[in-house]
């Protein structure tokens, strides 16, 4: 049935105040999905994640989500002061900047200006150009530095049920200017959806970006991020990824370091069980020279979790003088979890520093023994293996009521080991 | 001095051609012609039948087009799929009644055939074109039981042999490359060593290709029974040539409980030249079997001939216990092209594998190490540890690395690094200051950067493969 899984071109209709260009654009992306549906293993960059086969075992049916719920009650994290923006299934529905400067910011909802990008050979991000009809535009003016985090909510509402969501999203920070997002992910649905979202980010000369990514709970999502991430000349573009808690989710991650000096950080901290299947994606192109990109992804693997890293580095024969370093390590708690990774290098310029590691294995006996011998009973001792292992990323982050925060989800997680 | 210009790349040593008169199947690729191989080699039934088998197979199949190195598309009903000397229809019974010029060929090429056979200790199974012309050594072998003989004469002499392990670790369902070499091979060696038996000497067939125009389809199969021991070196030289010219062998190895197979090779093809005209493909399938408990097979690649080299010689560790290692220096210059690298599949408990892997690209080289490491379920307590280097030489070559790597057990261990480099300016530096010139000093700094696969290889072979090293970045660097 989902083999087949084929949109009808009349539901571009549907999709309100586009023009001629914007509709062109849609249709030769539905028909670029519809000739794939969604991608098998038999293509490369979806080896490791079967989405036909996924999303055919879990989906008997599949139409098209609807944004339009009046499901807008949201509790505000109370850990640290914050700005905020509430999106329901993907609209922008509130913002509120309290504690900035309010003329240095422009937001909107999404809309496209230019529908000339290059054809993607991602069907997932076809899909998205073809029918996304929500998302936010944010702008940060010139010179202007947040004072506090912006949290960006995401509910998903309790009424979705095997329907599929296609955002759009767009952050613009300006020459000078910083930012700082956690991306806050609620889901009240108890039902299977799909979430497929397109993230745009120009960071421009001189100008700081900080995201976080992290959810409130487990819950029963299939989400695919498509995150396309542009850097001017010493702008520094930093992600932390924590897990989830969605049943599948691919984040596939592309920065193009197009100025010099400019500095891209990913880091990742997942801990993954009961069938949860996570891909982290990421294609680093270093275009220029003297630039800096860094990752590391960190796994925990448990009952039947399966996490994946698939990381290239690109680099132009230009971009001498690049540092660019690439780290993933698993560890296996049990015998039907599964971690695989790819981390591929692509070299042209000869005088770069560029190097990749992967390690995956079961945590150290010797150091369980060590920790029992102290008091402590086996089931803490792997907890607090587990969380000191996680915690290399954590502890990261600078702030230090956010990091609070992200530890006490984390620990949760934990918790039901 | 750093500037200074260094001549241009030293010219292919080992080009030239020998005339001898070929006896060759009319070309292109049909069942006639694949009859008429099999009839050339006096091969019963069941074996042509298995080469129609992979031919019609054969013609379903769609070359692959995944990997790094484009080519431009061959023409499969181009080629002849037979050549053989001629002198070869009525075999010589000793050496003195070798076409001399062939031995003059030999001599050149430095294969130790005749008087200094017995110097180098070498039994030579020498494959001029496509069938092996002289095997010695063969009495001192013969004492211990040990077979090593083309493999046309294994399947006439020890077809039950054959027929049990022919295609056993490389189906003829395989891929494109695979299906087409079991369908129309011409020669190769044969090796068997009987169980507890430990091979006195290394094993040795020298690769050469001459006749233009004739793709080169080598069929080698080893099989150590249990408990015995056996090293097996291969090389390769060929004459210059300006046309492309396709080399698809298939490698098996079989190792049963407690047997070792060591297998080296020097691959030093004819590259093309500067501009990257002609030059030969070498798109090789090795794989290896670790059928028995404690088997250990181990694969040691120099590659710095071809102008493409695809391939990657794996292991399938099947018994437990059993042991896989891959050392390879991939050395790229001018045009030439390298996608390869290795496949450690573990299955049986206990496994481990060991891959080390040192790419080096010069001029407008692309070099691209592709590995797969897959520890399957049942393989507890498996381990691996995969370190890939890359060296590169200006900044019109590329050094790629593309391992995938599969764990789906919580009990074993893999460990994946690799990095990417260009010559440290200090050492070079220093080297100047010590009275040697840019190509020595080059040639110094990475003989050092690969001597963890170069000390792998048996001593007669690592002396070939230093100077190779050294010889084949001459003019890179300057």
């Amino acid at each position: 049935m989902l083999e087949n899984f084929k949109i009808d071109s009349n539901e571009i209709d549907k999709i309100k105040h586009i023009n001629n260009d914007d509709k062109n654009f849609r249709i030769e992306n539905l028909n670029l999905f519809n000739n794939t549906g969604f991608p098998g293993k038999k293509e490369e960059d979806w080896k490791f994640s079967d989405t036909r086969a996924i999303f055919s075992k879990n989906f008997g049916k599949l139409s098209l989500g609807n944004s339009n719920s009046k499901e807008t009650d949201i509790k505000l994290i109370k850990d640290f002061d914050h700005n905020y923006m509430f999106l329901v299934n993907g609209k922008l529905i509130k913002s509120d900047f309290k504690f900035e400067d309010k003329s240095k910011i422009k937001i909107s909802n999404y809309h496209e200006e230019k529908f000339s990008e290059k054809k993607s050979e991602n069907p997932f991000i076809c899909l998205n150009h073809a029918l996304s009809n929500s998302g936010y535009y944010l702008e940060i003016k010139e010179g202007y530095k947040f004072e506090k985090v912006l949290v960006i909510y995401n509910l998903f509402t309790k009424d979705l049920s095997n329907q599929i969501l296609n955002n759009k999203n767009k952050i613009v920070v300006k020459k000078n200017s910083e930012l700082h997002t956690i991306n806050y992910t609620i889901n009240r649905s108890k039902n299977k959806f799909i979430n497929n979202s397109y993230d745009n980010t120009i960071l421009f000369e001189n100008s700081k970006y900080k995201n976080i990514c992290i959810q409130a709970d487990k819950s029963d999502g299939y989400f695919h991020r498509f995150s396309n991430n542009k850097l001017k000349s010493d702008s520094n573009f930093s992600s932390f990824i924590f897990s989830s808690g969605l049943k599948f989710y691919k984040q596939d991650i592309n920065v193009d370091l197009e100025g010099e000096n400019s500095e891209c950080d990913i880091k990742a901290a997942l801990f993954l069980d009961n069938d949860e299947h996570q891909e982290i994606k990421t294609k680093i192109n270093h275009l220029v020279p003297n630039c800096k990109s860094y990752q590391k992804i960190k796994n925990v693997l448990d009952s039947e979790g399966k996490g994946i890293y698939q990381g290239k580095i690109y680099v132009k024969d230009i971009a001498q003088k690049t540092n660019a370093y690439q780290l993933s390590k698993a560890l296996l708690l049990d015998d039907n979890s599964e971690f695989n990774s790819k981390p591929e290098l692509e070299i042209y310029a000869d005088d770069v520093k560029c190097s990749h590691g992967s390690t995956s294995g079961s945590i150290d006996e010797n150091s369980i023994h060590y920790l029992m011998t102290r008091g402590l009973t086996k089931k803490e001792a792997i907890q607090l293996l587990i969380n000191g292992f996680l915690n290399e990323i954590v502890s990261e982050i600078k702030s230090s009521s956010i990091r609070k925060f992200v530890e006490n989800k984390i620990e949760l997680q934990i918790h039901g080991y | 001095m750093k500037n200074q210009s260094i001549n241009t790349n030293q010219e292919y040593k080992y080009g030239f051609t020998t005339d001898i008169e070929n006896i060759r199947a009319p070309k292109g690729l049909n069942e006639n012609s694949i009859k008429f191989i099999s009839k050339m080699k006096k091969e019963p039934q069941w074996m042509l039948d298995w080469r129609l088998k992979a031919y019609s197979r054969l013609k379903n199949l769609k070359e692959p087009n995944w990997q790094k190195p484009k080519y431009p598309k061959i023409n499969y009903q181009d080629l002849y799929y037979y050549s053989a000397p001629k002198s070869a229809s009525n075999k010589p019974k000793s050496l003195d009644e070798v076409d001399p010029k062939l031995l003059e060929t030999y001599k050149k090429l430095g294969i130790p055939l005749n008087e200094q056979k017995k110097l180098a200790g070498v039994a030579v199974d020498a494959v001029f074109d496509s069938v092996s012309v002289a095997t010695t050594y063969k009495e001192e072998l013969t004492k211990k039981g040990i077979i090593f003989c083309s493999i046309s004469e294994a399947i006439q002499k020890h077809p039950d042999l054959v027929k049990k392990y022919i295609g056993s670790v490389i189906p003829i369902t395989d891929h494109y490359f695979a299906t087409l070499n079991s369908a129309v091979f011409t020669d190769g060696s044969f090796v068997y060593i009987p169980p507890n038996v430990r091979c006195p000497m290394e094993l040795s067939t020298y690769f050469r290709i001459n006749a233009s125009e004739t793709g080169q389809f080598e069929r080698t199969l080893i099989i150590a029974d249990k408990g015995s021991y056996v090293s097996y070196l291969e090389g390769c030289t060929a004459p210059m040539r300006d046309e492309n010219q396709l080399h698809a062998a298939n490698v098996e190895l079989i190792a049963l409980d407690d047997a070792e197979i060591k297998y080296s090779t020097v691959q030093n093809w004819y590259p093309g030249d500067k501009d990257g005209v002609g030059g030969i493909y070498n798109f090789v399938t090795k794989r290896g079997a670790c059928r028995g408990k404690n088997s250990k097979i181990s694969w040691t690649q120099v590659e710095t001939g071809s102008a493409i080299t695809w391939k990657y010689p794996s292991c399938i560790l099947q018994g437990d216990n059993s042991v896989g290692e891959f050392y390879s220096i991939a050395i790229t210059n001018n045009h030439q092209k390298a996608d390869t690298g290795t496949k450690m599949i573990h299955l049986g408990k206990n496994t481990k594998s060991k891959i080390i892997s040192k790419g080096i690209s010069a001029g407008k080289a692309d070099n691209t190490y592709r590995g797969l490491v897959d520890i399957s379920r049942k393989a507890k307590n498996s381990r691996n540890y995969t370190q890939c280097d890359s060296l590169l030489m200006g900044n019109k070559c590329g050094a790629h690395t593309v391992p995938y790597i599969k764990n789906k057990n919580s009990s074993s261990t893999v460990e994946h690094e690799a990095t990417t480099s260009k010559i440290n300016e200090e050492q070079l530096y220093y080297c100047n200051q010590r009275g040697l010139n840019q190509e020595e000093a080059v040639s110094l700094i990475v003989n050092g950067f690969c001597k963890e696969v170069l000390q792998q290889l048996p001593m007669e072979f690592a002396v070939e493969a230093q100077k190779l090293v050294g010889i084949s970045l001459e003019g890179s660097v300057g």
